[in-house]
């Protein structure tokens, strides 16, 4: 539905096709020869993830390669509630679907998964996995500001590692992950980061150059892709965007209301919040979510170039600046709202809250509060991946918008 | 003649006011049908010629509600919580000051906070069942085969309104039957129907932060069983709009007409 749609827009920059061939592979065509293509002759492995907390660079010096299978299908989810508990989010139900049924190939492909114990929903996910594949649990700290919880962390990772190289080690010149192809793979992976990010800079201009559904669609399109093919793509994107913005072609003036989407990840092809905000006549120039933002923005700093020294740079990393919720105490998202508020010149939030997702509805309360003072309004969007309340949600988000057209009505008026 | 014409297409009635500089000309309410464009239109013309005007006449249309984007005579649309917040300018009644309004409808409530120039602050809608809304008043009163119209009046007379616990309308129509089986009076049954459903969008306003006064509009807020509920669960008095279930078209018409600083 989604894909047509973004079709038949013919102001699309070029380089979003790319992009949106990758989603139509996946879910569309269900191609799996693009994967096949992947694993080579060689044979590489597949390992899917769920969360932001796995290392990918683990993985790729491996010589596998990573897919991210948080889940956001409506039919997949269908499917999986009948096997999980009414109260579970949809996130994890499309997971579940999608591998029981495996009505996309892209599940079935994966040599092993894994789970990482943040949310209640997550760490108990793993368990269902496991009836159908096989499943690493990653057991991720939910207080980071202490020894031993960093200590547990590195643990975690080295194990992670060692169950890496067993699954794909006698392939390739000895078992270990060897220093260069780590520091390769730590290399290619903050390449892609130093792309999403400079995305994220363009979308900072006060007249934005691309609407934010496809901005959000080309990051989490990085889920599907191999990082250094996904890196080119968005970096011959950006350059596209960049051109765009010198010739002062626009895609919305510098009056559209902007909005930063937070809240419950917004996976593909569940786009309809997205769709609805810019229908409605507003623009979404950034988000604070674990399919885009907060997923590849910080890059790891490495000093030495031991593979110690490099696990240790991995560990921090993937754990002191994430801010997803399942972690405690996470005041430090807080700082990075208002610091995205402000860097981004927002409107207004849009808080999605995902069904059944316990960790983000909590941390709503501090978000609205300290909104509260700076002035921004925060619009709190309850919904799962069931397209029957479209029009509810529509004459929300449409008054929301109304609601800060009038306060920027007034402004320009004082 | 310059008039202004809203239409407010929701999910049980379409509802179509045209009015001048002033007042209100004339209006119509039906049920919205399967075909909510031809039916929206058909409405239109036959009010025109009750008011013996000519398309011409209409100077521009806004139109709100559910089917608000099928309408194609209409030259915009707005969201239904700015066409409540904006009809309240002309159906609430003289020297109230209106800072709050719950508009209960068919398949929805909300809560809208206004300031003083009738510009939404912040608003509620219910989640996406039909708890809280007309529709639960509509599926109970059915069970306890009730007129809709009667159902006020009769709840009025209550001596010790029942307890209805579930705000599910599936829910509660088991527990009203159960209750009816244990030769429960319906107007204390009716009584007890008002009671939830004022609890529940009390609820709402609460978390909203409302302010007094108060206006209810929408179809239900005929009916003085419910606004007796609601003025005991916030204790405090409330303003029912003139012409309720016109609120919003009204609202639209007054947009179109962009007429909001002549009240
Ligand atoms: S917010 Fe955290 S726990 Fe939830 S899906 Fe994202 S990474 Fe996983
Ligand atoms: S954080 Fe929320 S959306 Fe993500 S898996 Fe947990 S419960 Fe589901």
């Amino acid at each position: 539905m989604m894909l047509a749609e973004l079709d038949n827009n013919s102001n699309l920059p070029a380089g979003i096709y790319y992009f949106i061939n990758i989603m139509r592979d996946a879910f569309v065509k269900n191609q799996v020869r693009r994967y096949r293509q992947l694993q080579g002759r060689d044979n590489r492995k597949i390992i899917g993830t769920y969360c932001i907390t796995v290392p990918e660079e683990l993985i790729y010096a491996a010589g596998a390669i990573p897919v991210r299978l948080c889940g956001g299908s409506y039919e997949a989810s269908c499917i999986g509630d009948e096997l999980v508990p009414r109260d579970t989010c949809p996130v994890v139900k499309a997971s579940v679907g999608f591998t029981s049924l495996n009505p996309i190939s892209l599940y079935q492909m994966c040599d092993a998964v894994i789970v990482s114990t943040t949310c209640d929903a997550k760490r108990k996910l793993g368990e269902e996995l496991s009836n159908y594949t096989e499943v690493w649990m990653l057991e991720v700290p939910h207080i980071k500001d202490t020894d031993g919880s960093r200590r547990q962390w590195i643990q975690q990772l080295y194990t992670l590692k060692k169950n890496i190289e067993k699954l794909t080690g006698r392939k390739f010149i000895g078992r270990r992950i060897r220093r260069k192809a780590l520091e390769d793979s730590i290399g290619i992976i903050n390449r892609a980061r130093y792309q999403a990010r400079r995305l994220y800079e363009i979308r900072k201009s006060p007249a934005p150059v691309i609407l934010g559904r496809e901005a959000m669609l080309a990051i989490n399109a990085y889920s599907y892709d191999i990082a250094f093919e996904w890196t080119r793509a968005m970096s011959e994107l950006n350059d596209e965007l960049e051109a765009l913005y010198h010739k002062g072609q626009f895609v919305c003036s510098e009056y559209t209301p902007r909005i930063l989407i937070a809240g419950s990840p917004m996976i593909f092809p569940n786009w309809k919040i997205p769709s609805l905000i810019e229908e409605m006549g507003a623009v979404i120039v950034t988000d604070e979510t674990c399919m885009g933002n907060r997923y590849l923005y910080d890059p790891i700093g490495t000093t030495e170039k031991s593979v110690k020294d490099m696990m240790v740079g991995i560990a921090a990393r993937y754990l002191m600046p994430c801010v997803c919720p399942s972690f405690t105490p996470n005041e430090d998202r807080l700082y990075r709202l208002l610091q995205m508020a402000e860097e981004f010149n927002i409107d207004g939030i849009i808080y999605h809250v995902l069904k059944g997702c316990v960790v983000y509805d909590f941390e709503l309360i501090r978000v609205e509060k300290i909104m509260k003072e700076k002035n921004i309004p925060v619009l709190r969007i309850e919904t799962d991946y069931n397209p029957e309340d479209i029009e509810q949600l529509r004459t929300r988000i449409e008054a929301f918008i109304e609601i800060i057209n009038s306060k920027k009505r007034k402004m320009k008026e004082a | 003649m310059k008039c202004y014409a809203g239409i407010d297409a929701g999910s049980t009635y379409i509802k179509v006011a045209v009015i001048n500089d002033s007042t209100l000309m004339g209006y119509k309410i039906a049920p919205t049908g399967i075909d909510c464009r031809k039916k929206s239109r058909e409405m239109f013309d036959e009010l025109l010629s009750d008011l013996s005007l000519s398309p011409s006449d209409i100077i521009a249309i806004t139109s709100t509600g559910y089917g608000r984007r099928l309408i194609d005579i209409s030259n915009e649309t707005v969201s239904e919580i700015m066409a409540h917040a904006i009809g309240a300018i002309w159906t609430a009644p003289e020297g109230s000051k209106i800072r709050t309004i719950i508009d209960i409808g068919g398949q929805d409530s909300k809560v809208i906070v206004i300031d003083e120039k009738w510009e939404t602050k912040n608003f509620i809608m219910n989640d996406k069942c039909a708890a809280g809304t007309g529709r639960f008043i509509e599926v109970l009163s059915r069970v306890l085969e009730v007129n809709v119209e009667q159902i006020g009046p009769f709840s009025l007379q209550a001596k010790t309104p029942c307890q209805i616990n579930s705000t599910c309308a599936v829910f509660a129509e088991s527990e009203v039957i159960s209750l009816l089986a244990r030769g429960k009076d319906r107007k204390d049954i009716i009584a007890g129907i008002h009671r939830s459903l004022a609890k529940r969008i009390s609820g709402m306003a609460r978390k909203a932060s409302f302010e007094p006064d108060l206006l209810l509009t929408g179809g239900v807020a005929l009916n003085p069983g419910l606004v007796a509920a609601f003025e005991d669960e916030l204790m405090m008095d409330i303003y029912v709009a003139r012409k309720p279930q016109l609120n919003g078209a009204i609202g639209a018409a007054i947009i179109a007409g962009n007429l909001r600083g002549k009240s």
